[in-house]
């Protein structure tokens, strides 16, 4: 029985809703920041436990083995400080009368209630329980996105609550169509749904039930992942949502996407081979590498910008697991760095959008000058987001190259050639926005945002930093340990 | 020899004595819908002699189409029914056709009925003649691929053979899904075929709604006795083939007369079953627009495409 | 075909999935909105039935509480949300399509030939049931995924994902006798608060928009 796992889940869901019960603005925020530690802590603690043992338990419904650790991790770290961006930012919205107390509660609660949901999506050995909590998010999400009832909002809501629930259906075909093969050897019961059964006996399954199942859960869970084509909801849900929603959904939830598709291609690969789901996912991977280096040239929205970058960056970690043996090293640790980058870009984004009330890069100059912790928000999660040392995002990039080399050097190539295009167009759009001369004054912020987001900005810069520079034994082994489950792929097997 | 006379000739009678008594059950369940009494059951036997008693009137523009067609309409149908099972499901005349040679013998009345209503000249026959002509199109490959979907499980396009190989089954429905798509496409090209409400109003003679009632406008007399004769036998006939094409139970396998006895009681019951759900069906919706007639035809080929389809991939 | 092989449960399993197809076509061809979740309603019930069916034919008995659950949920709670949505934002005209019927229906003609060929290679479970309800229930998914694009009121996107969901059901409990209860549990739930958010929202975008045709969702763009 282990406590932290509990108490990682158990935490978000008290906060939340004692954050809807008591209306008073200083228990909440205190409420919250307690949250923030709690969950920072018990992910640490999990980590650590995964790392002695293997893996971890509660009870006979929540298990974790080193891939969900990893996840605790990210989820963890970045929830915790989301959580407080989140505060700080609803926090000024309320101080300008733009929200009542009453949805300053809600939006926390809902805020809170969905990195539950994420948190438990990943602590799961059932698939189909992970689908129910991957659903469930996309739910609180949708009420998280349409929050401020603006048309754009509605509409981007609408889209993504329709697209991802599509997507989420085929998910679910593709749960059945597993369970469906694995009901002749585990029996019709619980056991045919539990992924280490699965993966135990994935070679007896049934390879066309697997191989039309591994097709639809990459179509279901790689359109919650944004991979193209299935990428439309993606960039109007991040602009039109609140930032701190944005952040956690181009952190958080591509990031447990993503998962969900592993947990699928490791049954897989044991059962038909690594080729067929690696070279799928290296196809999808490429076309959104391609989609969104061709969108992020022609952007004027910051956030969509942003949003754009998270397609790339998911298309890159796919590419990386779609490789295998190293690409899967590889694409964990981008995994990691593009979680914390990406929700330092969207903090430093949420900040601008407060002092000024638009989201044109044209418009916005100098925030160096102006708004330094924005600033250095935006410079430094650009400059990781596009890939350039010291920090980790360049190291999974380059190995991930190597291991495409490896595979077929055209491949290689082309990669390149791709990422090459976003890094120049997001770093010129970035330090454009950075660099120069200040323009426009705005409405300055509250002291007590700025204290907020300042140190949630702060704890993200610092951890992108240490752990682009060096890594941490204990992620080391926990990175070995999943490139030894999940490892299978077109490069290992050559 | 004398057996297949005999048939024959009970075949025939079964066919012109059912038909009217059903268009009149038909009318009599609709007006109890409407809350009133309506004519009854029989009346339409009285209206048949009736007109059989007038003498016709016939436009001096009109050509021999014009009062051959009620002749034609008649023969046609009534060799259409001698070869769908009824009471029995050995049929006289099933050694001459199946399908294929049911649906153009009713596409051959059909035709000299659209002819005729543009024989006289009128602007309402022509209307109601290029309507028909759109629906008879339109019906006649949802029909044919409809049938062939129960033809394929019995392995003869021949009427008789599917109706006793059916019956012979003792299982509910031996290939659910191609029946199931196969009667739905039958159920509306039924409907549409003897112009029935959603399809055609049987009782309006309203230009914008008619399309039976339009060719048949210019007719009296013996002629129309002929014609109203024809359709209802039509309508029997399209009864038939649903209720022993899907559900053949009760039908009489052998020739003894306890059988015939049994086949001829449990006929009629399905098919008067048939025409109350007819009534009630009539009573339920509205007529459709014309050209969403065509949407509900269209549909009808696709069910019966799939009936087919769907045999074909649950075989192999 | 000897008849010893037919097997009345399967071929009873088999005629409600077909009844279940049917109904599929009739929403894409139907043009009222109530008149497309009425059809819906039946098909929830086809879909209890079917489930009761297998509950009685294999012996699993929380597949009958599925099925209960199926027409509380599906064919009584969800329709009303949605047929309150509709009073409030007065839809019930003529649906516009984006693919005519005849068209529409050809299209969905294909996808089930489609879905039995994408399922052909699996294996059968044996015994009981047979595969051919994979077959519907994923030619069932890919139709209502075919509604939700050729429609273009939001409500009617709404039916699309529910006949989805549906095809699903039957999936899983034809095909793969029923998920475990605690997972059809968990998925219900979120189908109900899914059909509820979704009110939620077809409410506010009435509000603020005053029309809920999806074709002028367009200001969010590029």
């Amino acid at each position: 029985m282990s406590w932290p796992l509990f108490l990682l889940i158990a935490a978000p869901v008290i906060a939340g809703l004692g954050s809807l019960l008591v209306q008073q603005r200083r228990a909440i925020e205190v409420l919250q920041c307690a949250l923030a530690g709690t969950m920072l802590a018990t992910a640490a603690l999990v980590a650590g436990q995964v790392i002695a043992v293997g893996e971890v338990f509660v009870g006979d419904f929540l298990q974790a083995d080193a891939l969900s650790a990893w996840l605790d991790l990210i989820l963890g770290f970045v929830g915790s400080s989301g959580t407080l961006y989140a505060v700080g930012y609803v926090g000024e919205e309320m101080d300008r009368g733009h929200l009542s107390l009453r949805r300053y509660s809600q939006f926390l609660c809902l805020f809170d209630l969905y990195l539950a949901t994420m948190l438990l999506a990943v602590n799961l050995d059932n698939i189909a329980i992970l689908w129910i909590a991957i659903e469930g998010s996309t739910l609180t999400a949708a009420l998280l996105i349409g929050f401020d009832r603006s048309k754009a909002a509605l509409e981007a809501g609408w889209k993504f609550i329709i697209v991802g629930s599509v997507g989420i259906v085929l998910g679910l075909f593709g749960t059945i169509l597993v369970y469906y093969s694995s009901e002749h050897i585990l029996g019709v019961s619980n056991e045919a749904l539990r992924w280490s059964q699965l993966y135990r006996v994935a070679a007896e399954l049934d390879p066309a039930a697997i191989k039309a199942a591994f097709i639809f859960a990459l179509i279901g869970y790689g359109t919650k992942a944004g991979v193209a084509p299935m990428h439309t909801w993606l960039p109007d849900a991040h602009a039109e949502a609140p930032t701190p929603v944005s952040a956690m959904l181009s952190a958080n939830m591509l990031t447990i996407a993503v998962y969900a598709i592993l947990r699928f291609k490791a049954i897989t690969d044991r059962s038909v081979g690594p080729e067929f789901a690696g070279k799928l996912m290296i196809g999808l991977a490429l076309l959104s590498l391609a989609v969104s280096a061709i969108y992020i040239l022609v952007q004027r929205d910051y956030k969509r910008l942003f949003a754009y970058s998270s397609i790339e960056h998911i298309g890159i970690a796919l590419l990386g697991f779609g490789i295998g043996g190293i690409g899967v090293f590889a694409g964990a640790w981008h995994l990691m760095n593009h979680a914390l980058a990406k929700s330092t870009a969207f903090y430093g984004a949420g900040l601008v959008f407060l002092r000024y009330n638009h989201k044109s890069i044209d418009r916005v100059t100098g925030l160096l000058g102006q708004m330094p912790v924005a600033g250095a928000a935006i410079l430094v999660a650009g400059i990781a987001l596009a890939g350039m040392p010291p920090f980790g995002l360049f190291t999974s990039e380059v190995l991930i190259v190597a291991g495409s080399y490896t595979v077929r050097p055209e491949l290689a190539y082309v990669f390149l050639a791709l990422l090459a295009l976003a890094f120049v167009t997001l770093l010129y759009q970035v330090l454009r926005m950075v660099l120069g001369a200040p323009g426009e004054v705005g409405t300055s912020l509250g002291s007590q945002c700025r204290i907020f987001t300042s140190a949630a900005v702060g704890i993200n810069i610092v951890a992108l930093g240490i752990i682009g520079l060096y890594v941490p034994p204990g992620l080391e082994t926990m990175l070995a340990s999943i490139v030894k489950t999940f490892g299978a792929g077109i490069m290992a097997a050559r | 020899m004398l057996q297949t006379i005999t048939l024959v000739v009970a075949q025939i009678i079964v066919l012109l004595g059912i038909s009217p008594f059903l268009v009149g059950l038909i009318r009599k369940v609709k007006a109890r819908l409407q809350c009133r009494r309506g004519a009854g059951i029989f009346q339409p036997y009285a209206d048949l002699a009736k007109l059989f008693r007038k003498q016709p009137v016939v436009s001096s523009t009109t050509s021999w189409i014009f009062t051959a067609t009620p002749y034609i309409l008649f023969a046609s149908t009534l060799s259409a029914g001698l070869l769908v099972p009824t009471f029995a499901s050995l049929t006289p005349l099933s050694f001459t056709g199946g399908v294929i040679a049911l649906v153009y013998l009713l596409a051959l009345g059909t035709f000299f009925l659209i002819l005729a209503g543009l024989d006289a000249g009128s602007a309402f026959g022509g209307m109601g003649s290029s309507r028909e002509a759109l629906v008879a199109s339109l019906t006649e490959p949802a029909m044919i691929l409809s049938i062939f979907a129960v033809a394929m499980t019995a392995g003869s396009t021949n009427l008789s053979t599917i109706v006793h190989k059916t019956a012979l089954l003792e299982s509910v429905v031996t290939d659910p899904a191609p029946h199931l798509m196969a009667l739905a496409a039958l159920c509306i090209v039924a409907i549409a075929e003897t112009g029935r409400v959603p399809v055609d109003n049987p009782a309006t003679h309203l230009e914008l709604t008619m399309i039976h009632e339009a060719m048949v406008l210019e007719y009296s007399g013996r002629y129309l006795a002929l014609i109203e004769w024809a359709a209802a036998m039509k309508l029997v006939v399209f009864l038939s083939l649903i209720a022993n094409l899907f559900a053949p139970w009760g039908i009489a396998t052998t020739l003894t007369p306890a059988a015939i006895g049994i086949g001829l009681v449990a006929y009629l019951l399905k098919i008067a079953g048939l025409a109350v759900l007819i009534g009630i069906l009539e009573s339920m919706i509205a007529k459709l627009r014309l050209f969403r007639v065509t949407e509900l035809l269209g549909a009808a080929f696709i069910l019966a495409l799939l009936g087919v389809v769907f045999f074909y991939i649950l075989r192999g | 075909m000897a008849l010893s092989s037919i097997d009345i449960g399967s071929q009873l399993v088999n005629l409600s999935s077909a009844l279940l197809l049917i109904a599929c076509f009739a929403i894409v061809t139907l043009r009222r909105l109530s008149s497309c979740i009425n059809v819906y309603i039946l098909q929830s019930v086809f879909l209890a039935m079917t489930a009761a069916l297998v509950a009685f034919f294999t012996d699993i008995h929380h597949i009958y509480i599925s099925a209960l659950l199926t027409i509380v949920i599906k064919a009584v709670a969800i329709p009303l949300i949605l047929k309150k949505v509709i009073e409030r934002s007065d839809v019930n005209r003529d649906l516009e399509m984006n693919v005519n019927v005849p068209s529409g229906l050809l299209i969905c003609g294909a996808l089930v030939i489609l879905a039995f060929f994408i399922t052909q290679p699996i294996i059968p479970l044996g015994f009981l049931l047979t595969r051919d309800s994979l077959a519907i229930a994923l030619a069932i998914v890919l139709i209502g995924f075919f509604i939700m694009i050729a429609r273009k009121k939001a409500l009617t996107q709404v039916i699309g994902f529910l006949v989805m969901e549906n095809g699903l059901f039957l999936g899983a409990t034809a095909a793969a006798y029923g998920m475990p209860l605690i997972v059809e549990l968990g998925i219900f739930f979120d189908l109900l608060v899914g059909a509820f958010i979704i009110g939620i929202y077809t409410h506010q975008l009435q509000d603020t928009l005053d029309n809920v045709d999806t074709s002028k969702l367009t200001t969010v763009k590029e």
